[in-house]
């Protein structure tokens, strides 16, 4: 469903030149889930960035269905959205919540507003009361819930997941990877999810990669992880620092 | 030896709607160790750190049978030689280097203001002091960083240069409020490493605050799990895994784990009688 080629990220700024991402494939069928890993800087969260068109590709192409992505377009955003990690920051915090949902639909013509924030409330768990708050009036998983509602509003078939527990307690962790695991049986949906914690990426995805700086370094089912079976010492490293994140 | 004991702690805030107390009854003592302090957040395991420093600001007050660091009761000290423990011989990294760096001032300017304000020393000596200081803390580009403005470095970087600048005046106790938590893997094992180095060649106290059950059980001597304001369970921190009060147990299990089942994650049990008042 989303096949990456090749892709290469480049930034420039005041004549530096920095490869985010260099000569990384990819390949995610439909309704799978699909991890990316990393230390921070490895430039698995400017993957999905190039995908909705926020960082300056380089080299290399993003195909959707076999066709060329078109970010920044009606059809692209009900296709794809993005969750993104720190719920504090990606909230507008003069916007009520009602407002926060009720843009997409507001831009897309979809009418029945009203029932449809209800329902989206209620998909992510949270009381219908909550759509006239604003965001500093939520904790931090509540309002990464309603980041997540957001992003099913428009109903599209794949969201991009950049490190969405990581700003959160282990409990709440739990309750939203329940909850992203419930709307991906229900709906159907495709995930590409980044995180740098290899026990949220296993309890999730179905195959991951992982990379350093900028490259990819192996491709791993999930079988493989858990019976040690990597072939690069990079990401042997990586399962080696997670050992307490191992089923004792 | 005791460095700091605290009995019947309690942080109370006035609002509209009547006392809403963080902290309620929180006693621990501290030597020449590594203390750490878990719970979720609203747990008032910050507000516990930051009341050790008297940093709570009306309408919150701080009320305690007795909190002694080194013999002085802090309860009782006027604020101009609180003012003279802050820093120098308790110092506090806080949690988020985004809010906590000044950003009008760039990160040189803030390392060597305290030196030069409070130890009078020259521009030259401070600065040099704060070069050591960055490289203690594995930077590998201290002169570049110095001319840098706190929103030019990453999440980690900022983290370090908040470390470096509590470590500067050489602390007998250092409060670590989540100071890893922005960092990555093989980057928090390099700043544990200076913390640990720290307590065990200076005889320096740590109080670490963190929300990383793994992370504390790993690097602390000593536990304490916090709950709605109140601590639930004390444990020796190789013991955290065999924890037997149920809230420990529940945070425990909620996590997952590589190779576990894809069932749905337990989620906390709030309901049981211990999460009652």
């Amino acid at each position: 469903m989303i096949e990456i080629d090749n892709l290469s990220v480049t930034f420039q700024a005041s004549g530096r030149v920095v490869r985010a991402v260099e000569n990384v494939s990819l390949s995610v069928a439909e309704q799978e889930s699909f991890g990316l890993v990393g230390e921070s800087g490895s430039g698995k969260s400017t993957i999905l960035r190039a995908i909705c068109g926020l960082a300056p590709i380089s080299g290399g192409s993003i195909k959707i269905d076999g066709k060329p992505v078109t970010p920044q377009t009606k059809a692209f955003a009900r296709q794809v959205q993005m969750v993104f990690q720190d719920p504090y920051a990606s909230l507008h915090p003069r916007h009520t919540i009602d407002s926060v949902l009720s843009e997409p639909l507001a831009i897309h013509g979809i009418k029945n507003t009203d029932t449809r924030i209800e329902q989206a409330l209620t998909d992510v768990g949270l009381p219908p009361a909550f759509r006239f708050r604003f965001p500093h009036q939520l904790s931090g998983g509540q309002r990464q819930r309603v980041a997540i509602a957001r992003a099913l509003m428009l109903e599209p078939r794949i969201l991009l997941l950049d490190e969405p527990t990581s700003a959160l307690d282990a409990s709440v962790q739990a309750e939203t990877l329940n909850l992203l695991t419930r709307l991906r049986e229900t709906r159907g949906l495709t995930f590409l999810m980044v995180s740098h914690d290899l026990a949220v990426i296993d309890h999730m995805c179905d195959r991951i990669l992982v990379m350093q700086h900028g490259k990819a370094v192996e491709t791993l089912t999930r079988e493989a992880l858990a019976a040690a079976e990597m072939t690069t010492d990079y990401a042997r490293a990586l399962f080696t620092a997670s050992a307490d994140r191992m089923l004792a | 030896m005791t460095l700091l004991s605290v009995e019947n702690l309690r942080v109370t805030f006035d609002t509209e709607t009547g006392p809403v107390q963080a902290v309620r009854g929180v006693s621990f003592s501290l030597g020449r160790e590594r203390l750490g302090i878990v719970g979720e957040s609203g747990s008032g395991k910050t507000m516990t750190g930051r009341s050790v420093l008297r940093l709570i600001r009306p309408p919150g007050r701080i009320e305690a049978d007795a909190m002694v660091f080194d013999g002085q009761d802090l309860m009782r000290l006027p604020e101009p030689q609180m003012r003279a423990l802050r820093g120098r011989r308790i110092a506090m990294v806080m949690q988020d280097p985004k809010f906590s760096l000044n950003p009008v001032m760039k990160v040189g300017a803030q390392l060597t203001e305290g030196l030069r304000q409070r130890d009078r020393m020259s521009a030259k000596e401070a600065r040099t002091k704060a070069l050591a200081a960055l490289e203690a803390v594995q930077i590998r580009d201290p002169e570049r960083v110095m001319e840098a403005w706190p929103h030019e470095l990453s999440g980690g970087m900022g983290q370090r240069v908040m470390i470096a600048m509590m470590l500067i005046p050489e602390p007998d106790l250092l409060i670590a409020d989540e100071p890893t938590s922005a960092l990555d893997v093989t980057v928090q094992a390099e700043v544990l490493s200076i913390l640990d180095n720290l307590v065990k060649t200076r005889g320096m106290g740590l109080i670490f605050i963190s929300h990383d059950l793994r992370l504390v059980s790993r690097f602390c001597d000593r536990v304490l799990v916090m709950y709605k304001g109140r601590v639930v369970e004390e444990l020796a921190a190789r013991d955290l895994m065999q924890a037997r009060h149920p809230y420990t147990q529940g945070l425990l299990n909620c996590l997952p784990r590589i190779g576990g089942p894809r069932t749905p994650l337990p989620a906390l049990d709030r309901s049981a009688a211990w999460a009652k008042e």
